[in-house]
């Protein structure tokens, strides 16, 4: 304990205009301790995210062969090319038609749920985890249960709906069916990690007030309306902007269950062009521009959460 | 006190059907995935198999080398979740209890990585890996042949560091007392001692919470691994089970035990350490 006061004093003493000898080297050998920790991290950052990231803007605007592997300037070339693709722009409808149906139903589910967890119950833990589970299991291989069960003949779906004398469709081969399908997936998928923000959101909202409603005599959804909703506002921003950008980068329960952008490109998304156009094409600088526009649309959704955020917690 | 115990019923009943619903397809693949094939084909479909078929899950590992995928994914989970734990201490370390002069700009550098989506980064990615000098039949300028893919590196490597571990580390090291680092460092200890043996062994949430994400985030990658492997003996569960899918429509039992192998360690690797998934999930808030 001595030795920490001392310590203590001498680190104030440090600050002083003229710091002693000892203390310039013990700071000189601590630095180069950090550089040597930092290192490897740093190289590996700017050498996998860093240069990616610089090369994917560079790249939009120039022509890259890959095969002769020459480099050129381009300017918009790149995205004219790209806007004048009907299926590349269909994508991007399309990804906009998914997240608009996906994020807001996962989140009023979400908080319905979260709120129903965050009562003093026996099993809560095992009703977490049900929730939580299609989060943390792999979105292939999830992916290819539901394909099982939006089988049109054998499939769990269509033996429901036959049972209350609906025929059902033919779900991921119908044009007008496979993207609510895809969204359905995603919003079972969904539901898990918005619930456990708003279950930590909730567990800071203040007891007392509760209290005051109790004395009130308000009722429970009265009290969910007037003071829990109102509460978890900036918990509400933060699950949307996380979801959306989310959303806009489904991928993997796309290229699964719908192969090849669906049945008459309907459920194709901005991430599964980008994949065709890199992948299948071998159109760098192309899949490059649509990256682009995937980020632009991204940095745009985090700029109005931001707004919206910071005005929120401006006014509270 | 009678309308009480009613709420709680009431409670209790929409959870176990709200729950049932959300555990319908896991049920679901475990049963179909010990169907026999007649089963499966049988109008109206059955909910139970006829005769619970065990003998399926041999039969689909012989069928295809799900073993060997299996085997893949779990060296590249524990690959990636040591070197992310090994590179993210040392790093947050250094960026919360040394000052040094840019430390604020490296620390907002990671911050701004970590909110780079995936569709910004992955093309030049697999140029990069495509390009390694000398590898792969690759000359000094990285020309001429497959440079990393199709490797064990491309699979390990490049995913093998997350900033969001080092930052969640770095919040952690920054939390500690500052007498701790002071009196280890008047018993003559050198900064990497203080790091390895005092400090670190006080973040030990931060690490449970960042292995079990890394691990998870791992087993469960599809993008990169179907990019850069073609050989089979190389894929990962997730890629080789999209494949035989592509392949074999209509194995749907074989299909279902492939699936059941896929999801069900992270299942129960969740249900033992929920507490530190729940903590690094919402705290994080991301993926």
């Amino acid at each position: 304990m001595t030795s920490t006061l001392e310590s203590v004093s001498v680190a104030s003493a440090s600050r002083a205009p003229r710091p002693p000898r000892r203390r310039r080297k013990l700071g000189a050998e601590r630095r180069r301790a950090a550089y040597l920790m930092l290192a490897p991290s740093v190289i590996h950052l700017i050498w996998w995210i860093g240069i990616p990231v610089v090369a994917t803007f560079g790249l939009a605007f120039t022509n890259y062969d890959v095969i002769a592997g020459t480099v050129e300037w381009a300017g918009l070339d790149n995205f004219r090319e790209i806007f004048a693709d009907d299926i590349w722009n269909l994508s991007i409808w399309h990804t906009v038609v998914f997240t608009f149906f996906t994020v807001p139903v996962a989140m009023v589910i979400a908080v319905i749920i979260a709120v129903l967890l965050n009562q003093r119950i026996k099993a809560l833990a095992w009703y977490r985890a049900a929730f939580f589970m299609p989060h943390i299991t792999a979105t292939v291989a999830i992916a290819l249960v539901w394909m099982w069960m939006f089988e049109p003949n054998l499939g769990l779906f269509n033996l429901l709906l036959d049972w209350v004398g609906v025929n059902g469709p033919a779900w991921l081969s119908d044009p007008d069916w496979a993207m609510p399908a895809v969204i359905l997936v995603s919003i079972w998928k969904g539901i898990g990690l918005k619930m456990l923000i708003y279950l930590a959101a909730l567990q800071n909202i203040p007891h007392d007030l509760y209290e005051a409603a109790d004395i009130d005599g308000a009722s429970g959804v009265r009290k969910f309306f007037a003071i829990t909703l109102p509460m978890l506002r900036p918990a509400t921003f933060f699950v949307f902007i996380v979801s959306m950008i989310d959303a806009f980068q489904v991928f993997d329960q796309v290229y699964v269950l719908t192969p090849d952008g669906g049945p008459a490109n309907s459920t194709t998304v901005m991430t599964y062009e980008i994949y065709r156009t890199a992948f299948g094409e071998f159109d760098i600088s192309a899949a490059c521009a649509q990256s682009v526009v995937l980020f632009a649309f991204l940095l745009v959704l985090t700029v109005i959460g931001r707004r919206l955020t910071g005005k929120d917690g401006d006014e509270a | 006190m009678k309308r009480k115990v009613d709420a709680r019923w009431v409670l209790h009943l929409l959870l176990g059907v709200g729950g049932l619903i959300m555990i319908v397809p896991f049920v679901w693949m475990i049963l179909t995935s010990l169907k026999s094939r007649a089963d499966i084909a049988a109008y109206p479909p059955n909910l139970l198999p006829d005769e619970w078929v065990w003998s399926n899950y041999q039969a689909a590992l012989d069928y295809a080398p799900f073993g060997t995928y299996f085997r893949n994914s779990l060296l590249i989970a524990i690959g990636h979740t040591v070197i992310n734990l090994m590179l993210a201490t040392m790093a947050g370390y250094a960026l919360a209890r040394v000052p040094f002069r840019g430390r604020t700009v490296v620390f907002m550098a990671v911050l701004a990585m970590m909110m780079i989506p995936t569709y910004t980064k992955i093309v030049p990615q697999y140029l990069i890996a495509k390009g390694m000098p000398f590898f792969g039949g690759n000359d000094y300028l990285g020309r001429g042949g497959y440079g990393w893919l199709d490797s064990w590196w491309v699979l390990i490597v490049p995913g093998a560091l997350t900033p969001f571990a080092i930052f969640l580390f770095r919040q952690f090291y920054l939390s500690l007392p500052r007498e701790l680092e002071e009196a280890a460092r008047i018993d003559g200890m050198g900064e990497f001692g203080i790091f390895a043996r005092v400090m670190t062994p006080l973040v030990k949430p931060a690490i449970a919470t960042v292995a079990l994400v890394t691990f998870e985030n791992s087993w469960n990658n599809f993008l990169w691994p179907l990019l850069v492997t073609t050989r089979d003996d190389l894929r990962v569960i997730q890629v080789g089970l999209a494949a035989f899918q592509l392949a074999e429509r209509t194995e749907w039992s074989y299909l279902m035990a492939g699936s059941t192998l896929a999801t069900v360690p992270m299942i129960v690797l969740f249900l033992f350490a929920q507490r530190y998934f729940v903590q690094g999930f919402a705290t994080a808030g991301i993926k």
